[in-house]
């Protein structure tokens, strides 16, 4: 894996608003092979949405400051013109955010919406876009696509609306596709249907997937890596087995035991982090973790960690107080 | 093992549907169940299985079509007014938008006191006093955050504020709908705490309704498994997660994801969508997904039958306990 289809230096994403300058984004870097599936996991205002937006190039410009590079296929995206951005939009990367139906015009028909896309992009004519965009909902799983093609948003359920979703971002082909929550929503059945989907998609076109999610479980078995954020920056990224079984980051180790399990038996005592998740406008200057964490030092309220190299190749954490290195999931030091 | 207890909650034949002639839905479609004081009974299903319905109709807030809901041995099922508001005392409610329930306009310590003021139960020093006693039983500050406005709080603190009001007339049972979907990880585990915290505090028995198996589990004593409008499945919740006897439940487990990465894709991944409440199939209702299905369930429509002690399986061909 020389080649690296993303690589993400030093990004900052700074929105100035009336309360104050909010680091949305504080210093991301990252990169991402070709074929790879990369699991991006936060609690909400982590940063997490705003990062992929800005690797879309989605960011409106006015009242925010975007810093440091993002390559895309060696072309860079921070400071470039919609009108470049919108020759790599769909062809190379391409986005399935959480809300089908916001994600599709509901008085347009579905089959318009990806014919679109083709048209404009790929300059086929009518005939030919609609027999793609048949293809594509075959692709994706709709029955009787053809008939479907004329549906509107509305007439379709919640996974079926997402699946049009996925079609309309695959419709180029692109190299990289970022789905931010994309099964938040709807029904644990409807939502395994749609991680395999996207599994056996990524491996059918040959791309690169970024799945975004605040569920641990989502990204258990269908990434090779993981970062996790907090407060806008990475605490630990590493391989997807390091991270649930070798983490050495604390707040890593706070989430994992906060969620339940449907292994344990009921009533189960959920360890629980106290608190809530940091004001981005007035960060504390240490560890943006101390306040929450039990294993803060003085040292950890006083200086902000740096990610630094775990045992195994690419697992990086930032944390003065670290778990140890051969912690297991069973065994913990509380 | 529950049968000798008292059921504080007792459900008969349940069903609410919503319009009228061939365009009318069967939301819930005859649901019965007992809840014991003292325990949690989860109530899972996907979403438009009926589980927020029946929760609604528990509390009269849409009208049940038929059935009787019996609290404390009295039937509510039919009352109406100032009794049926008198039998909410003892039955409250908490939703799934903790900011929607919220009035962002009122302040935090009329908010919790709004029961007592209506039912004049307390007044003065007195009703100070159970108002900042609620506030911090939740975890939150009577004399920081007090005064402040509901629009002030996040979703966790909202969802606190509405569990201190809802405890205001210290009622026997609380409906949760989905009271932690809406929050990040890290606070759904101490609103889940929580609830165990007052449920042992107050000795009060909880329906806790969500579509998380995980969530459900943790928190119930007894889980109830919902389809297309009834009950398929309904037992203990260890025995039902270990050795789940209708073939939804199984493949319900089977797509819940397990934050593991050497956990087995169990490969069960179920086809399909539910179909239409408007046109249920004909005999078992999960018959037009089910991999097991036989001219048998489309013909007969399979009833609760008890599998081992407490755990009723309603499919023709349950799986037997291991």
């Amino acid at each position: 894996m020389t080649d690296r289809l993303l690589v993400v230096e030093n990004l900052r994403t700074t929105f100035r608003t009336v309360s104050g300058v909010i680091p949305a984004v504080g210093g991301v870097s990252f990169d991402l092979g070709a074929n790879e599936t990369l699991g991006i996991v936060g609690e909400s205002g982590s940063g997490k949405t705003v990062l992929a937006r800005t690797i879309m190039g989605l960011q409106p410009r006015t009242n925010i400051e975007v810093s440091g590079s993002v390559l895309l296929n060696g072309q860079q995206v921070v400071g470039a013109s919609e009108r470049v951005m919108r020759e790599m939009w769909a062809t190379q990367v391409a986005m399935v955010f959480q809300d089908p139906m916001t994600s599709l015009n509901p008085v347009m028909r579905i089959g318009r919406q990806i014919d679109e896309t083709l048209r404009v992009r790929l300059g086929m004519d009518r005939r030919a876009a609609r027999a793609r965009a048949i293809e594509l909902l075959n692709m994706v799983g709709i029955p009787s696509a053809e008939a479907r093609y004329r549906a509107f948003p509305t007439e379709l359920s919640g996974g079926m609306r997402q699946r049009v979703v996925i079609a309309t971002a695959l419709a180029c082909s692109p190299k990289l596709l970022i789905a931010d929550e994309p099964t938040t929503g709807l029904d644990v059945t409807i939502q395994s249907q749609i991680l395999n989907l996207l599994d056996s998609l990524k491996q059918q076109l040959d791309m690169s997937v970024i799945l975004i999610t605040h569920d641990l479980g989502v990204v258990a078995t269908r990434t090779s890596r993981i970062i996790v954020m907090y407060a806008g920056q990475i605490v630990e990224m590493g391989a997807t087995r390091d991270i649930f079984h070798h983490h050495r980051m604390r707040y890593t180790r706070a989430l994992l035991d906060s969620s339940p399990k449907v292994a344990n038996p009921s009533h189960t005592r959920l360890a629980v982090i106290p608190g809530r998740p940091p004001n981005l406008s007035t960060l504390p200057p240490g560890c943006h973790f101390a306040p929450r964490c039990a294993f803060a030092t003085e040292q950890c309220h006083r200086e902000r960690p740096t990610l630094q190299a775990a045992d195994s190749p690419g697992h990086v954490f930032a944390c003065w107080n670290p778990l140890a290195a051969s912690t297991n999931e069973g065994d913990s030091t509380r | 093992m529950s049968d000798h207890r008292t059921p504080l909650l007792k459900v008969r034949d349940l069903t609410v549907t919503f319009g009228k002639g061939t365009r009318s839905v069967s939301a819930v479609a005859g649901v019965s169940f007992d809840v014991y004081e003292g325990e949690t009974l989860g109530l899972v299903g996907e979403s438009g299985c009926g589980k927020s319905t029946t929760g609604k109709a528990l509390m009269k807030i849409v009208a049940p079509t038929s059935g009787s809901i019996e609290l404390n041995g009295v039937d509510i099922t039919h009352q109406r007014g100032r009794a049926l508001r008198h039998a909410r005392t003892h039955m409250q409610m908490i939703f799934q938008d903790p900011i929607s329930s919220l009035n962002p306009r009122r302040r935090v310590r009329s908010i919790v006191a709004e029961p007592l003021d209506a039912w004049k139960t307390a007044s003065g020093a007195e009703r100070d006093r159970i108002v900042n006693d609620l506030l911090n039983k939740v975890g939150i500050d009577p004399e920081v955050y007090g005064n402040r406005y509901a629009r002030q709080f996040s979703g966790g603190q909202c969802q606190r504020i509405s569990i201190a009001r809802s405890l205001a007339m210290r009622p026997q049972m609380l409906i949760c709908d989905e009271v932690v979907s809406a929050l990040d990880v890290s606070v759904q585990a101490q609103i889940l705490n929580l609830l165990e915290d007052l449920k042992a505090e107050y000795g009060l028995t909880l329906l806790f309704i969500a579509h998380d198996l995980a969530v459900v589990k943790n928190i119930s004593d007894r889980v109830a498994v919902m389809y297309l409008g009834k009950i398929c499945e309904i037992g203990p919740s260890d025995t039902l997660y270990e050795t789940p006897g209708h073939p939804y439940t199984q493949f319900l487990l089977g797509a819940a994801l397990e934050a593991d990465p050497d956990s087995v894709d169990a490969g069960t991944v179920l086809e399909g969508e539910p179909p239409s409440p408007h046109d249920p199939p004909s005999g078992c209702r999960f018959r037009t997904r089910c991999p097991f299905a036989t001219e048998r369930c489309a013909a007969e429509e399979p009833q609760l039958r008890e599998v081992a002690v407490g755990h009723q399986v309603a499919c023709h061909y349950p799986f037997a306990a291991a």
